[in-house]
């Protein structure tokens, strides 16, 4: 099985060599590959430093969608099984990337999303964004009927078929809620499995307030949009 | 000097205007023929009052030329939408050139190095 770690990441140089040595040193077999969304800092060069990698560096900043898709179509060309996808800041644990690998490898499910909230974890985040996520929750609860407690969560790992599917289209901002309802909609299985997660170990998340709201809007309107899309 | 010859004085520098950025390649055709028929619509309502003024009573506008500005902000908007669809398209295109680029530069600099063994890498 041939299995490739997505690690999209802009200006996360003081955190991305710890990520890569303790994904490597978990999982000495799993390729990875570092998408660099046109960092300013020197996230590349530190990448690649570690020898642990493919570094992929984008011309232009994508946003975390394109980013993401990058690595998609990377692990697509270059025929791999499973990808998972965790954030460069230290937030997911390599620890728990067996848990949703082995869920996609045992063919129970097609998507396999790491969640903070399905069992009481020891994550502890802000009101407002307890409140978005549970926002989110809802929206695709209505929508396409699955409940999904944590779907705003970046760690989560996909099947060959995924792999193909996102490669052709994956959504643009703040891709993650998008995407579930978009395999709800398409037939794939996609369950949630519960795993721990770490504060962000280093820099600054680039969610701001006001961006918050358009998130929300943005999102909104995104999942509605999937529900009455035609989407085969 | 009334808004009427203002219109027409107007109209005709914006069409010549519009006519001269495709002359020099400034605007591609497709995007400027929206500009040139609103344009050209505006001119023949500041050109035939009568007619302005006859469609204005016809929608209840008691002011003729407050129709004038109507059109004007209608087609403007039609014309901005359009624009977004073009730079939407543009934005998808773009995405995909920069994602290509990349894993190109990535394939090159790897030179052969076999994929998936991890053996080789660094």
């Amino acid at each position: 099985m041939k299995i490739l770690v997505i690690i999209p990441a802009y200006n996360e140089e003081k955190s991305i060599q710890a990520v890569l040595q303790s994904v490597k040193q978990r999982h000495p077999k799993i390729d990875i590959a570092v998408i660099n969304d046109g960092s300013s800092d020197q996230t590349s060069r530190k990448a690649r430093e570690t020898g642990l990698a493919h570094v992929i560096d984008l011309p232009v900043n994508l946003g975390i969608g394109g980013a993401v898709q990058t690595g998609y179509l990377f692990a697509h060309r270059n025929g791999y099984d499973v990808a998972i996808q965790i954030d460069a800041d230290g937030q997911h644990d390599p620890a728990e990337l067996d848990k949703v690998v082995q869920v996609i490898v045992n063919d129970e499910a097609d998507c396999c999303v790491g969640s903070r909230f399905v069992q009481k974890t020891a994550y502890r985040s802000s009101i407002s964004r307890r409140a978005g996520i549970q926002f989110f929750s809802w929206m695709i609860h209505m929508t396409v009927g699955k409940r999904i407690t944590d779907p705003t969560s970046g760690f989560r790992a996909v099947n060959r078929k995924i792999i193909e599917v996102f490669a052709n289209y994956y959504p643009d901002d703040y891709p993650e809620v998008e995407a579930v309802v978009l395999l709800e909609r398409k037939g794939f299985r996609v369950k949630e499995i519960s795993v721990e997660m770490l504060h962000r170990a280093a820099g600054k998340s680039s969610i701001t307030p006001f961006k918050s709201l358009y998130y929300m809007i943005k999102v909104s309107l995104a999942v509605l949009m999937t529900r009455i899309r035609d989407v085969k | 000097m009334n808004i009427y010859l203002l219109s027409i004085l107007f109209c005709v520098a914006f069409i010549g205007f519009t006519v001269e950025l495709i002359r020099r390649q400034k605007v591609a055709e497709r995007y400027a023929l929206l500009w040139l028929v609103l344009g050209l619509v505006m001119l023949i309502f500041s050109l035939f009052p009568r007619f302005l003024e006859r469609v204005a009573a016809a929608v209840h506008i008691y002011y003729a030329p407050s129709l004038l500005f109507f059109i004007g902000f209608l087609f403007s908007l039609v014309f901005i939408l359009h624009l977004t669809m073009v730079i939407s398209k543009l934005h998808r295109k773009m995405t995909r050139l920069a994602q290509e680029v990349a894993l190109l530069q990535e394939k090159l600099a790897e030179g052969g190095a076999k994929r998936g063994n991890t053996d080789r890498i660094g």
